[in-house]
């Protein structure tokens, strides 16, 4: 999955939980899900176990505590991707 | 520094499905959770929590700048419930922070601080919260939250 892939799918999971659609319409790497799709911080952990879910994937506590805007997510999804292939 | 959370307990039932697999384990510690699922009232103990760990987490937040989502690095300790209040305290980052929350039916709000006189000086004002009104800013207060209905201010 490349990154633009990558960017939709987590666009997808960010949108129920989204409050201002037009930062949502213009998702970027440099997105802040909670000063700019207005995202409640108790929703974080919805984005986070839904990213979980869709990419069969385990986020734990230290990667969660950076997973505040688009850019470190994607990153962190694609080396949990990178590591599961190698195996 | 202090911070301050509110949680509108309807909105909050809308927004969010505490029961769903894996929510509490990733909000909060295993204490944490022992004191939900004793608790008469589980979920105005998860918001309770929840507010305690918002509060102390702006407060700390305001002075040093750096952002991060940790909520189980934020520890709440000796929870006390009354009917209408609740007091605590929350340790973050080798912080110790004094926490006095209001519970009502509607919300639950709390207000985090690491000096207690300063907790108890310090005035709260509730009232509804309007998107396009920003007008309350004008009046300078020391912590701003707003959910679903609610807007809460402090003053000191």
């Amino acid at each position: 999955m490349d990154r633009e892939d990558l960017v939709a799918k987590l666009k997808e999971i960010v949108a129920p939980y989204t409050h201002d659609k037009d930062s949502l319409a213009t998702i970027s790497p440099s997105t802040d899900f909670i000063k700019d799709l207005k995202i409640n911080s108790a929703n974080l952990v919805d984005v986070i176990l839904d990213v979980e879910e869709e990419f069969d994937i385990e986020i734990d506590n230290m990667e969660m505590a950076r997973m505040l805007n688009v850019g470190e997510t994607i990153s962190i999804i694609e080396d949990k991707l990178k590591a599961l292939d190698r195996k | 520094m202090i911070g301050n959370d509110i949680v509108d307990l309807s909105q909050a039932a809308k927004e969010s499905n505490w029961k769903r697999a894996g929510y509490l384990e990733k909000l909060f510690t295993m204490a944490e959770r022992f004191l939900i699922h004793v608790a008469k009232d589980p979920e105005a103990m998860v918001w309770l929590l929840w507010t305690m760990k918002e509060s102390a987490y702006k407060a700390h937040t305001k002075d040093t700048k750096i952002r991060t989502f940790a909520p189980s690095q934020i520890f709440c300790n000796n929870v006390i419930v009354h009917p209408t209040l609740a007091t605590g305290n929350v340790i973050y980052m080798g912080h110790l922070y004094y926490t006095q929350s209001t519970l009502s039916e509607a919300y639950i709000h709390t207000i985090a601080g690491e000096k207690t006189g300063v907790l108890k000086h310090s005035k709260l004002k509730i009232s509804d919260y309007d998107e396009s009104d920003s007008a309350y800013r004008n009046s300078n207060p020391a912590s701003v939250s707003h959910h679903g209905k609610y807007l809460a201010l402090i003053y000191l």
